[in-house]
């Protein structure tokens, strides 16, 4: 793929006034994945194919309805990567070939959830990034298995009430570090986004249109359905994430690891919890100060240890 | 054309090489992994124009070939056994993409147990997914059985995958002297790969494989799938006359020996046919009207030209390398479907063997043509048989008697 | 055999209320098959559950396509050809809307020759995705209007249902569907059992043989760029987000930005404006907009006005 250089964006002003993806798609109201997608499609433009694992956004083409002006392949839950392998084989042998022209090339973005991107698809996206593809990754991460009602993912935070941890305690397991995972495949690019913050968002999204390789996003993706909280909080829920530093915006190049966003004073982490359903059990019919304060020193640590960074 | 010896490994990387395929995705599996390093060898010395990318599993690698297949290039591909039942998601899920690329299948039984040896249980549990199926008997057959795979998959009536099978070990590893097309003239015979309407590009739309909502449209994509793979009966003809015409070599869909007049007739699919080729010579010269029927193209099964040989035999012998469980012989199911109601229909034999590859005994055969003769005597089938003797279990006592020495022990204490 | 329907829109607790149906039949000593239609189930989307239940067991299955009895949790629906609700609807059958209007206005609304009823509608919240205990007083009326169920086997089944809620959750439940059970007596046995298909008179079936089509044809692609805006998610809204133009700066990008689905677009004059047919309500633009110039106004106010305004 021919690589773009960077238009820049600043100010709010400067992201897209029109938007490539089309309405109309069943994604439930206030889905914060949908949010970063469509941005992320603006940014990218047609020139897109898509190559999607098992997962919510799998119902954003149920057939004959489509909202991409470009490609869109389902493979299946473990070999999104693949799908994505060989679409950008067959298109550079082609190009090589000359039997296509240059200006029927294809940016090749596999979008999958977390159920795939940390559990089933995992061995197929070390193979990806192992072999230097060509190609982008986005991960919309909702912490849970959100297309079959929200179990526990290898995605889900500790505490977590999920369909399959309804105990009082939620979920005993901790959130697996898949930027880490990613990072030590040592490919072009890893960063963690979220829609609420659509600049720090875009200027991921430029940059990674520069190079060339494995370019790899995870997106955390609040969830009404699955957290349990009104959809019009999706993008507050979002920004508390980042405020609260319990999802550090932050990009790997080349061996170094930069945060993007660091909040100045972080917010408590209950400023981020008690909005959530899911997390209701820590506060009433009492305050479980024990749990909270676990996840808050869990914060505290990884900023203490990625102070300078 | 040159005539060498190649093993059936060799044979299959010659079949791509000739067939001008554009990009390999592979993964190495035992006995099938020498066609991907022939292939790789290939490339890495210039001596062939294709891509060839080693996934991280056959599920990624099916993915990958069905991808690729689907923006614009002739692929091909190759696994065996486990790895086929791996990629099993994928081998149904690309073939309701309706994109045509070519996978060899080298046969090798599943487990558990574990084993490396050959039979066709692997290839059985692919048999309902919508590939097409080529079942190969000699290494000639599988060089050609390439070339007419891509031809067969890619015809626009038809436009499916398709899967050419041959046995491990029996072919994979087994040198015979194999004919090899002249590259131009295999260039000819397959063509440009056309994608049609299939391809992902910059500047058209184009959504696959995607969700339906509701029986009506998924009972049309998943019907017409299988009327795709009926009209491979009705194009197959064509492109075997067209490929006798350029090469000289006959392939029907059914390959038949002695079936004239034959009396008592075994079927069989893959290698081991030959062995019973070999008892029908021998049991013609004992004075019996012996004959053999093999289906090479195992999907779509050619049931009317069945019942049209079949019809009029006395009985009929089927030997499977394979098992269902709860039910026996996958193809003399098949065919006792295929001789339902049909006057004057022969009597059906059942035979499992060349289980984990296992062979099958000259003396074998002529026993079951005395089976088959005595059961029509008789106007009733003998029950189901294993081939298995008694010196097998004796030998497996032994076996059991180390394994089970504690166990043993154990019951005398 | 009785064959219910419950028609509302996700969140609304459809499925509660057919479970509750199914075991107060079930416990009434009925065979009873209960269940919501499976699928992409998203807030405010319209769904549909199901009840048979019969004192022989019962063969059918699926999707109810001649129901005896239909309940509308949400009457917004009605109108809505995707919710499916006027769907194998003739004399037989009972129709019982959760509305303001009356079942006159239905009756004519709907140029129908099935009977309609309404629930007395309660309050009335501004959110139809919050009409609180709905399923509760759906599953109420249609057990009383069966003629068949008892009061206090009615509310044993509810009470087995929600027996993951709180206590007094439960008791507010009760006592609500208690006093609609009791309402709805006056019309017991107006949901009649229908019966079965009759093998001596029937239409027969129109059978085609599938031709063959090529694959240019029948491959499983879409050949053609955004065709989803046909699907009208507009639909799903029961809260709809208007702009006070006069208030927005037109800083344009914030609402546009941040709406997950693409449904503002900001005009060549620099303003937003929303796409109704397709925001799916979910208010994010609201809580977003810095001057506070998006406000939120109940769907069928809006549509009402709407209506007002045109005629």
């Amino acid at each position: 793929m021919i690589k773009q250089s960077p238009v820049h964006f600043h100010r709010m002003k400067d992201m897209p006034s029109t938007h490539l993806l089309g309405t109309g798609t069943p994604m439930c109201a206030g889905c914060g994945g949908l949010e970063t997608l469509h941005t992320m499609y603006d940014i990218l433009g047609r020139k897109t194919v898509f190559v999607n694992a098992a997962g919510c956004m799998t119902l954003l083409s149920v057939y004959p309805f489509t909202p991409f002006h470009g490609g869109w392949l389902y493979t299946s839950m473990a070999s999104a990567p693949a799908g994505a392998q060989g679409v950008r084989d067959a298109v550079d042998i082609l190009l090589q070939k000359q039997k296509l022209p240059a200006e029927e090339d294809v940016e090749v973005v596999v979008v999958t959830g977390d159920g795939a991107a940390y559990g089933m698809g995992m061995s197929a996206t070390s193979g990806a990034m192992d072999r230097k593809l060509d190609f982008i990754y986005l991960c919309y991460d909702n912490e849970g298995y959100g297309n079959t009602g929200q179990q526990y993912s290898a995605a889900t935070p500790h505490a977590a009430l999920t369909s399959t941890s309804k105990g009082s305690h939620g979920y005993p397991g901790y959130k697996k570090d898949l930027f880490s995972i990613w990072a030590a495949h040592n490919p072009a690019y890893v960063a963690t986004v979220i829609a609420a913050e659509p600049l720090d968002l875009a200027k991921k999204i430029e940059k990674l249109q520069t190079m060339t390789g494995p370019r790899m996003l995870i997106s955390l993706a609040p969830c009404p359905t699955g957290w349990d909280y009104e959809p019009e909080l999706s993008v507050e829920i979002g920004r508390l994430a980042v405020q609260t530093g319990v999802w550090p915006l932050k990009e790997y190049v080349e061996g170094e690891v930069r945060h993007t966003k660091v909040p100045k004073q972080r917010k408590p982490v209950d400023d981020y919890l008690k909005l959530q359903g899911r997390f209701k059990h820590l506060f009433e019919p009492h305050c479980d100060e024990q749990a909270i304060a676990e996840i808050q020193a869990r914060v505290d640590s990884y900023w203490d240890k990625n102070a300078a960074k | 054309m040159t005539r060498k010896l190649l093993t059936g490994n060799s044979a299959a990387a010659w079949g791509a090489r000739l067939a001008c395929v554009d990009y390999i995705p592979a993964f190495p599996i035992t006995p099938q992994t020498e066609i991907i390093e022939d292939l790789a060898g290939w490339i890495d010395r210039g001596e062939m124009d294709a891509r060839l990318v080693t996934l991280e599993s056959e599920h990624s690698m099916i993915t990958a070939a069905g991808s690729a297949a689907s923006s614009g290039v002739r692929a091909f591909t190759a696994t065996s056994s486990q790895g086929l039942l791996y990629a099993m998601e994928m081998i149904y899920a690309v073939a309701g993409w309706r994109t045509p690329f070519v996978m060899v299948n080298v046969s090798r039984g599943l487990a558990s147990p574990i084993t490396l040896e050959s039979d066709h249980n692997d290839i059985m549990a692919a048999r309902d997914s919508g590939f097409l199926q080529i079942h190969c008997a000699t290494c000639q057959e599988i060089a050609d059985g390439i070339l007419l795979a891509y031809r067969l998959a890619e015809h626009p009536q038809v436009r499916i995958p398709a899967i050419v099978n041959f046995d491990g070990f029996y072919l994979s590893f087994t040198r015979e002297p194999v004919d090899l097309a002249r590259a131009a003239k295999a260039r000819a015979f397959v063509g440009e790969y056309d994608p049609e309407n299939l391809q992902f590009r910059g500047n058209s739309p184009l959504s696959q494989a995607m969700a339906v909502l509701g029986g009506g449209p998924y009972s049309y994509f998943r019907y017409e799938a299988h009327l795709a793979v009926q009209q491979a009966l009705s194009v197959y003809d064509e492109i075997a006359d067209e490929f006798e015409d350029i090469f000289g070599r006959r392939y029907d869909m059914i390959d038949c020996y002695h079936m004239d007049d034959a009396e008592y007739v075994f079927v069989m699919l893959g290698s081991f046919s030959t062995k019973a080729r070999e008892a029908v010579d021998s049991l013609r010269a004992a004075g019996w009207k012996a004959g053999l029927l093999r289906p090479r193209l195992f999907r779509p099964l050619p049931q009317q030209r069945i019942r049209q040989l079949l019809r009029g035999r006395r009985a009929v012998g089927v030997i499977d390398q394979n098992i269902s469980m709860g039910m026996g012989g996958v193809l003399h199911s098949e065919f006792a479907t295929a001789l339902y109601g049909l006057e004057d229909a022969p009597l059906l034999g059942s035979y499992i063997g060349g289980l984990g590859g296992r062979d099958i005994s000259q003396q074998e055969f002529f026993a079951i043509a005395d089976e088959l003769k005595h059961a029509y005597e008789n106007g009733e089938s003998a029950p189901p048989r294993l081939l298995y003797t008694r010196n097998e279990l004796t030998e497996m006592r032994k076996l059991q008697a180390i394994a089970q020495a504690e166990h043993a022990e154990i019951h005398r204490s | 055999m009785f064959r219910i329907r419950f028609h509302g829109r996700g969140g609304q607790g459809m499925k509660t209320a057919s479970r509750i149906l199914g075991t107060a039949f079930f416990k009434t000593g009925y065979e009873v098959q209960d269940a919501p239609r499976y699928g992409a189930e998203r807030r405010g989307a319209p769904i549909f559950a199901y009840v048979r239940a019969d004192k022989s067991a019962i063969n059918e299955r699926g999707i109810i396509s001649h129901p005896d009895l239909v309940v509308i949790a949400d009457d917004t629906l009605v109108g809505m050809p995707a919710a499916g609700v006027t769907q194998g609807i003739d004399a037989h059958t009972l129709l019982l809307i959760n509305s303001h209007d009356s079942a006159s206005t239905w009756q004519q609304r709907l140029n129908t020759e099935a009977n309609v009823l309404t629930l007395s509608a309660g309050e009335d919240v501004a959110d139809r995705a919050t009409l609180p205990f709905i399923s509760s007083r759906c599953a109420a009326a249609a057990a009383a209007l069966t003629g068949v169920i008892t009061r206090e086997i009615f509310i044993e089944a509810l009470c087995e249902e929600l027996d993951h809620l709180r206590q007094d959750i439960i008791d507010q439940n009760r006592d609500i569907a208690l006093s609609e059970f009791d309402d709805m007596t006056v019309n017991a046995g107006l949901a009649k059992q229908g019966g079965l298909a009759t093998a001596s008179d029937y239409v027969k079936p129109d059978w085609i043989a599938l031709p063959f089509e090529s694959a240019q044809i029948s491959n499983l692609a879409i050949h053609a760029g955004v065709t989803s805006v046909k699907v009208r998610t507009g639909l799903w809204r029961t809260m709809r987000p208007v702009i006070n133009y006069p208030n927005c700066s037109g800083c344009a990008w914030i609402c546009s930005t941040y709406c997950p689905d693409g449904a503002i677009k900001v005009r060549t004059d620099g303003y937003p404006e929303i796409d109704y047919e397709h925001c799916k309500g979910c208010l994010v633009c609201v809580a977003q907009c810095p001057p506070h110039a998006i406000e939120s106004i109940p769907e069928h106010i809006a549509r009402d006005q709407e209506v007002g305004e045109t005629t």
